[in-house]
């Protein structure tokens, strides 16, 4: 560890000597050789006769190197390994009075070299001056990093002095410098040129020089600033790379835990499972001599319902005239009420899916009455019937309303019914073409206030959570991959069946054996025990049924197959998550299951890895698209298939990692229209990798 | 199989009907009564009869009465037709001009709309004075003469009336005829009857009250020796009219004059689009070409006739003469018609622009290119994008702001959110010599605290509706009235507008965008102001419609002159125009699509453009509705890089699709077309001056350099830049091959290899992903700027490159106008006008300035750094510059320095001669 942080030090100590540039003078070269970059310097950069930029950094590099490491210098600087090509193909012309041009397409001679006229197409004859429209010019930028321009720069009236560029010019100067470390050691090419011509600008002036225009030379603060932030940058990475590698480390230990987990979990399935079999079998054989008894009483039933049938008939009618006149004022309470939520059910469904919160919102009260309706209780029976008619009902007459709505976007629509339309509306409708805007904003929005209105006790998942309060902890950890895998509705009413069973016994609370893992085998024991005072009591008491021992096998049953859904969700849950990409070395682990918001103006973006990414504003939650991957050797996360979007995409979102402290999503954008791009920062991401490869490559 | 065909094709149908052109939203000729009465009208149906034919005040006058006078009288009983007043003046330059409009002295109703400054006023003092009246007498009735150049003669016939223009002589061939077919008809104004049905017209749910009847005016027009007519945009179709009636003509509409915004617009339609421009030209093999135009601002219609289209009728016309016919219907004005004789393509063009006015000569920034999307979201945006183009060392001159800059849509004002320092945003791309364009629109949002509308409204400044209120239309602030630019008072507050102190946010390197100003009003009848609507001096809308958006231009162009103190040229760009808009800036083809076929048809209508004057026009390259497909979008940009307004656009709603986000390859091919159009920067600059002095456009059809060349007549693949270049486009995906029609009897140099083909042949060329097919003709010269800079301004001292393209007999012209680029002082001489001639092995640079000669108001250092001789053998080895006496090397060099394919051409290396100065050089 020690050796790691002195290697460190000597490292950072490098580039912050090389890019303070102290141990060169920053006295300016003579013209020409400076724009050719063969500058005739002094001392140990000469002596290596390195002309490329990289190799100047090199050599700088190495001079404070050599300071701590002198016989390590000595070995490895002496192979002259720099940017060769360059070096030694202007070196050509102290040999030779014509030299090709690097594309072999023609032949100059010295008197060419710079003489602002273009011989060579490439531009290798005239590496200071504009006249190649391909040429590239080098500008040494004492004090700041030096960079090649393009030749378009050169002599065009403009100094470089850029706010702009400065910050991301030095985010790129950072992995540069790192890179070219690499470079070297992986060989010997100037490769990281190219990536330098971005970005850069001449901060000392010299791409000025014809006199017309004067500039002033900002190396020195420019340069300042950007160590400031190098610093910083450096200093930021450092705490990374450590954040990182403790991530890594819970990372691995959660992934072993959920294993470990998992297989315990399939035990504990297959034996519960088993349970469940009998206990079915029990419950069959006890309901198959209940089904005598209640033939008996069905018959009296059926004569009574049979005598009851038109009144029901009557109130069907009822209901259906007043779905249709949306009046539901004379039905009675009860159906007014199952039929109230699932015509706001089906509003919902076929609203636009910005609303989608709602539905969600929905779920609770809908789960409900799925519970409800699952309850074997006669007054639910009885209403099943209407029920399913009104939905039907509900379905058509929503849709009516809804094409109602919706003419402003059909644009046939609009040549029939512009003549019934105020001028407000037509002006409207027909600027919405080119926008793209729903012409119906207003109505909508006062839809959903009404929709607010009428549900006022409606309450968002997290309230309904709390109120299950044993459960919370552990449920909340897995809702997503629930929520994903299932039928929301459905799972819900399992859920609360679930919730029920759970809070009666409290010693199956499973949420600490399954995690720990430790108590696996006395919470197989207990089942078991279970299991066995259950068919012990049923065995005593065969026929004829006793309705206490018939009930007491129903509870049993009921419970052991929660227990075992219960136990098959986890699974199932737990297969989800452990089949994620977490990255290479599991540090995008504790992205799963969190969410990171960022507010931009009115909305809040929200970007849950693995799962989807939203924008929500006020009530309105637009999808922006469901987890895909990552992207680019995991700098980006790519989300897809969000929510259509009027005459353009889906929406999606890519969402770009970069070295952070924490997880903090930033500056989200909207380049095209419906792809939104964001930048998420994160410890994950300050990859120890480069610093350490250079850094190591570098000393040994 | 075809079960699935069928799906898929009505598919496609659904898809045609759900999201493009709304046709029903627009009257079609039946639904509009004064096109269904005059199209009905069978040929002689016309029984005015000129009389009183006399010369008063150096002009023909005449009137025109029924023939059977009584008859008519009676039956309008107490609307007897009174009689109309013609006048026939002559002008210099061979310009016949026919007015006819109700007797001023009868007290009519009330006095019909003449559309007043678009005549340049220098027009007037052009007039002759005619003196002598010339009587004939033949089979045919009677005719009056008049002189109106040498070589030709106004006439006109009495019975019945008619008015041609003829070569001299009794027997002259006719060159244009009005009325030959008898199908003139005049709706004089009159008072409101009981019950009469026809008073009001109902188009969907717009009533448009009609307050002085109908008052349509129609008549046919004949251009002789003509075997095709062009012109009369915006249409988009083709290059040549095609015949809207006649035998072998399904039921197609006239082509419409009438500026609307059109919602995605169909490529191939005689449909109005968003300006007009009543001027058709017609070009004949055997007599060259002759003019028409019709100064009117009202709706029109015209119909071209196809060959044989009145073959039923007893009225027989002369056949010996080839002719095409056409009808021209308004629905009010007065008849102000000019006849241009020609007999060249370019004459008719310099006739017409006499009338109507000279391209205004841009800034040169202005010909670079432009960079525009909607929206550029905020000052992010917009320096990302700025850095974007440094970092891929594309060059661009202005990037350009949509509606979305503004505070809720109120011109003027910016969101402070998303621009809150507007001006250092502008700043800091002028230090790169960059230029900034805001949009501003004609609706003013009705907010009383938005400033504009509170002047605007208070000192009664808007249009006003059919009962005398502010007129209230929807548009994109919502709820919005309309300035009422034909008052010149008005024009003059709204330039005020644009000052630097009153427009916040703005400076000097600000330049403006007129969108919307055909007037499009989102619920008004076909998406414009209704016809019954109020403007200055209580003309009518319907009266001066389509010159709405040109008076919006012209107060914004006046606008920005008046900001720069009379020093800056003007930078408008205008989606309306009507005659006359070319002297206030430039125009675009509005919002076309990411089609191929809108590629295709942006080089007619572009041609059509400069054909009646404006030259300076482009299509959004990339289109703007939908995304292009890559190939698509390159094709676009090696297009465009010819039009002369090179801009790129995007609605709002498609990807972004700057150049470089099509992967390498991609971008180095859109950057190759970008540089392409700097690199002509000094050529199409020459050019854009030619339009400014003799009115002849930037883009030119091919026969308007080779009139006499037929297979020239119809092609509008191809196109000419000025007279040296021929462009060829591409329109079709993945193109292995095009057939290339090179007129003249000249050759061609391919611009990328220097290859030479022959001339007057079609070449099948194999098609190169990474330019289109782009030719030099032999015997000229072409400017060059071979180094790349960020934006033009940049390359103001950059050296020249000349190519030299010899012709047979080893000689070749060219020129070269330099001035400062931005400013008037070019108008009083400040600038640099070379010709250069190569002739007998030598190169000589003579000035083509004003005469005095010594030009010392604008200087310049530039030299010419490389000369390019292509199509010269042998090859010299030097040569001798003179007068400095001194000999430069001559060399195989490239001829591109990027992306140059082909093989090494003779170069003059550095002779480095001033561009300002007098020289020769010698080959030796």
């Amino acid at each position: 560890m020690n050796t790691i942080r002195l290697h460190n030090l000597l490292f950072f100590g490098c580039i912050f000597l090389l890019i303070h540039g102290i141990t060169r003078s920053a006295t300016s070269a003579p013209l020409k050789d400076s724009l050719l970059g063969v500058s005739p310097e002094g001392g140990f950069a000469s002596s290596l006769s390195l002309s490329c930029p990289f190799c100047r950094i090199f050599s700088l590099l190495c001079v404070n190197v050599c300071i701590v490491y002198p016989k390590w210098c000595v070995q490895k600087v002496r192979l002259k390994t720099g940017c060769g090509a360059d070096e030694i193909y202007y070196k050509g012309f102290s040999s030779s009075s014509a030299i090709k041009c690097k594309d072999g397409s023609k032949k100059f001679n010295k008197s060419q070299l710079n003489d602002d006229f273009c011989d060579c197409p490439d531009g290798s004859d005239e590496p200071g001056t504009s006249a190649c429209p391909n040429g590239k010019f080098y500008c040494k930028n004492t004090g700041h990093a030096p960079v090649i321009l393009y030749s378009s720069r050169v002599n065009d009236g403009i100094c470089g002095k850029h706010a702009l560029l400065l910050t991301l010019l030095f985010e790129m100067m950072a992995t540069i410098v790192l890179r070219a470390f690499q470079t070297f050691v992986v060989q010997r090419s100037c490769a990281f040129e190219r990536g330098l011509l971005l970005l850069a600008y001449c901060c000392d002036g010299s791409d000025e020089y014809d006199g017309k225009t004067k500039c002033v030379n900002t190396c020195w603060e420019a340069g300042r600033v950007a160590r400031e932030k190098l610093k910083k940058k450096i200093a930021t990475y450092q705490e990374g790379v450590t954040i990182r590698r403790q991530e890594i480390e819970q990372a691995k230990l959660g992934i072993a835990k959920e294993e470990g987990e998992l297989l315990k979990l399939k035990d504990q399935e297959k034996i519960l499972k088993e349970l469940v079999e009998k206990l079915k079998e029990r419950k069959e054989q006890i309901e198959k001599a209940e089904e005598k008894e209640r033939l008996q009483k069905e018959k009296e039933e059926k004569e009574r319902k049979e005598a009851e049938e038109p009144k029901e008939n009557e109130i069907k009618a009822e209901v259906s005239e007043s779905m249709q006149n949306d009046n539901i004022g004379t039905v009675d309470q009860p159906h007014r009420r199952v039929f109230n939520n699932y015509g706001r059910k089906l509003n919902l469904g076929l609203q636009d899916s910005a609303e989608d919160h709602h539905e969600s919102a929905n779920e609770p009260e809908l789960s409900d009455h799925s519970v409800e309706d699952r309850l074997p209780n006669d007054g639910v029976e009885v209403n099943e019937g209407p029920v399913q008619k009104t939905e039907q009902l509900g379905e058509e007459s929503t849709f009516d309303d809804k094409t109602g709505l919706d003419t402003g976007n059909q644009d046939d629509n609009i040549a029939e019914d512009t003549e019934s339309l105020s001028r407000e509306e037509l002006g409207r409708r027909v600027a919405s073409r080119w926008t793209g805007e729903k012409t119906e904003q207003h109505e909508e929005f006062d839809a959903s206030i009404d929709k607010d209105h009428q549900n006022p006790d409606e309450t968002p998942n997290e309230t309904n959570d709390e109120e299950n309060n044993g459960y919370v902890s552990e449920y909340d950890d897995h809702k997503y991959d629930d929520d994903d895998s299932e039928d929301q509705v459905d799972d819900f009413g399992g859920r609360i069946i679930m919730i029920q069973v759970l809070l009666k016994h409290p010693s199956l609370m499973m949420s600490q054996t399954y995690i720990t893992g430790t108590s696996g085998s006395s919470l197989l024991e207990k089942i078991q025990k279970t299991v066995k005072s259950i068919f012990q009591a049923v065995n005593l008491f065969q026929t004829p049924v006793n309705i206490t021992e018939a009930a007491h096998v129903r509870k049993e049953y009921d419970e052991s197959s929660a227990k075992l859904s219960k136990i098959q969700s986890r699974i199932s849950s737990l297969r989800q998550k452990l089949k994620q990409d977490f990255g290479p070395e599991k540090e995008f682990y504790s992205f799963y299951g969190q969410c990171f918001e960022s507010k931009q103006n009115k909305y809040v973006y929200k970007v849950c890895p693995f799962k989807e990414a939203s924008q929500v504003e006020g009530y309105s939650t637009t999808r922006l698209g469901s987890w895909e991957k990552f992207e680019d050797s995991y700098r980006f996360m790519q989300f897809l298939n969000g929510d259509k979007c009027w005459n353009g995409p889906d929406r999606s979102i890519k969402v770009k990692l970069r070295c952070g402290l924490k997880n903090e999503l930033t500056d989200v954008d909207e380049p095209s229209r419906c792809e939104y791009l964001a930048l998420l920062s994160t410890p994950a991401l300050c990859l120890d990798s480069r610093l350490k490869v250079a850094f190591q490559a570098t000393l040994f | 199989m075809a079960n699935f065909l069928s799906t898929f094709l009505f598919f496609l149908l659904f898809i045609n009907c759900a999201f493009s052109w709304k046709k029903d939203e627009f009257r079609n000729c039946n639904q509009t009564p004064f096109c269904k009465r005059a199209r009905s009208r069978k040929p002689g149906a016309c029984s005015l009869v000129a009389i009183d034919v006399s010369i008063s005040n150096g002009d023909l006058v005449a009137k025109l009465i029924p023939k059977e006078k009584n008859q008519e009288n009676t039956e309008n009983g107490e609307n007897p037709i009174k009689p109309l007043v013609l006048t026939i003046s002559a002008y210099q330059d061979g310009i016949l001009r026919l007015k006819i409009d109700e007797d001023q002295n009868l007290s009519p109703r009330k006095k019909r709309f003449e559309v007043p400054d678009v005549i340049v006023p220098d027009f007037v003092n052009k007039k002759l004075w005619l003196q002598r009246l010339k009587e004939e007498e033949n089979e045919e009735g009677i005719f009056s003469v008049v002189y109106l150049s040498d070589g030709y003669e106004g006439v006109i016939r009495r019975d019945p009336f008619e008015v041609f223009v003829r070569e001299s002589g009794q027997n002259g061939k006719k060159v244009l005829s009005l009325n030959s077919n008898g199908l003139f008809d005049f709706e004089q104004l009159r008072d409101k009857k009981e019950e009469n049905e026809e008073w009001e017209e109902r188009f969907r749910s717009h009533t448009d009250t009609r307050p002085y009847g109908p008052q349509s005016i129609s008549f046919d027009v004949s251009f002789y020796d003509a075997d095709f007519v062009y012109g009369i945009p915006e249409h988009a179709t083709s290059l040549a009219l095609k015949p809207t009636r006649g035998p072998g003509v399904e039921d197609s509409e006239p082509y419409r004059l009438f500026n609307l915004d059109v919602f995605e617009y169909i490529h191939d339609s005689p449909f109005g689009l968003y300006g007009s421009i009543p001027f058709m030209i017609s070009h004949g093999k055997s007599r060259g070409s002759s003019g028409f135009f019709w100064l009117n601002a009202a709706e029109m219609q015209i119909d071209v006739m196809g060959p044989g289209w009145n073959n039923e009728s007893v009225l027989m016309l002369p056949s010996d003469q080839k002719r095409v016919d056409t009808l021209w219907m308004s629905e009010a004005g007065v008849v102000d018609a000019f006849f241009f004789i020609g007999p060249g393509p370019k004459d008719v063009v310099r006739q017409y622009t006499s009338v109507t006015g000279k391209s205004a000569l841009p800034q040169l920034f202005a010909t670079a290119y432009h960079q525009c999307r909607w929206n550029y979201r905020d000052e992010e945006d917009v320096y990302n994008v700025d850095s974007k183009f440094d970092e891929h060392d594309i060059p661009y001159d202005v990037l350009w702001l949509d509606i979305e800059h503004t505070d809720g849509k109120k011109y003027f004002t910016w969101d402070r959110m998303l621009f809150p320092n507007p001006e250092e945003m502008q700043n800091k791309l002028a230090a790169k010599g960059r230029r900034m364009v805001t949009i501003v629109d004609p609706h003013i949002k009705r907010d009383e605290s938005y400033y504009i509308h509170k002047e605007a409204s208070e000192k009664g400044y808007y249009v006003k509706d059919a009962t005398g209120k502010d007129f209230d239309g929807w548009c994109w602030p919502g709820s919005s009235s309309y300035l009422d630019m034909v008052n010149p008072e008005i024009r003059s507050w709204w330039a005020e507008k644009f000052s630097c102190k009153n427009y916040v946010g703005s400076t000097p390197s600000l330049y403006i965008w007129n969108d919307m100003n055909e007037p499009s009003v989102f619920n008004g009848p076909e998406v414009t102001m209704p016809r019954d609507a109020l403007h200055y001096g209580d003309v009518e809308h319907r009266e001066l419609h389509n010159a709405y958006g040109y008076y919006f231009h012209m107060a914004t162009a006046d606008g920005l002159v008046k900001r720069g103190d009379g020093k800056d040229r003007p930078f408008v760009l205008s989606r309306a125009f009507f005659p006359g808009s070319q002297r206030y800036g430039a125009v675009w083809t509005g919002d076309n699509s990411a089609e191929w076929d809108h590629l295709r048809v942006s080089v007619p209508m572009i041609l059509t453009l400069g054909l009646t004057g404006i030259s300076f026009s482009g299509a959004d390259v990339g289109g703007f509705f939908g995304n292009p497909d890559t190939e698509l979008l390159v094709r676009w940009y090696q297009l465009g890089a010819y039009y002369p307004f090179f801009r790129a656009h995007a609605h709002h709603d498609t990807k972004r699709r700057e150049p470089w986000l099509f992967g390498e390859r991609n971008t180095e091919l859109m950057k190759e077309a970008i540089h392409v159009r700097y690199m002509l920067l000094p050529y199409f600059y020459t050019l854009f001056r030619e339009a400014n002095a003799s009115g002849i456009p930037v883009a030119r059809p091919l026969w308007m350099e080779f009139p006499a060349d037929e297979k020239t007549f119809s092609n509008d693949e191809a196109f000419m830049v000025g007279n040296n270049l021929l462009v060829q486009g591409i329109f079709t995906e993945r193109a292995k091959h095009v057939s290339v029609y090179l007129p003249g009897e000249q050759p061609w140099y391919d611009m990328k290899t220097g290859t030479a083909y022959e001339g007057g042949a079609t070449h099948k060329l194999t098609v190169l992903e990474d330019s289109i097919p782009a030719f030099q003709r032999a015997g000229t010269i072409i400017p060059r700027k071979d180094r790349f800079r960020r934006s033009s301004t940049q390359m103001e001292n950059d050296p020249y490159t000349l190519v030299i393209a010899l012709n047979s007999s080893m000689a070749a012209e060219g020129e070269l106008y330099v001035d400062d680029g931005k400013s008037f002082e070019f108008q009083q001489g400040a600038f640099i006008h070379r010709r250069f001639t190569f002739s007998n092995g030598k190169l000589t640079s003579s000035n083509m300035g004003t005469a005095t000669g010594a030009n010392n108001k604008f200087a310049s250092e530039c030299i010419v750094e490389r000369i390019i001789l292509l199509g010269l053998s042998p090859a010299p080895k030097n040569a001798l510059v003179e007068p400095v006496n001194q000999k430069v090397d001559i060399e195989w060099g490239p001829l591109l320095l990027r992306g140059g394919k082909g093989k090494s051409v003779l170069t003059i290396r550095k002779p480095n001669v001033r561009i300002a100065d007098d020289w020769t050089i010698k080959l030796l």
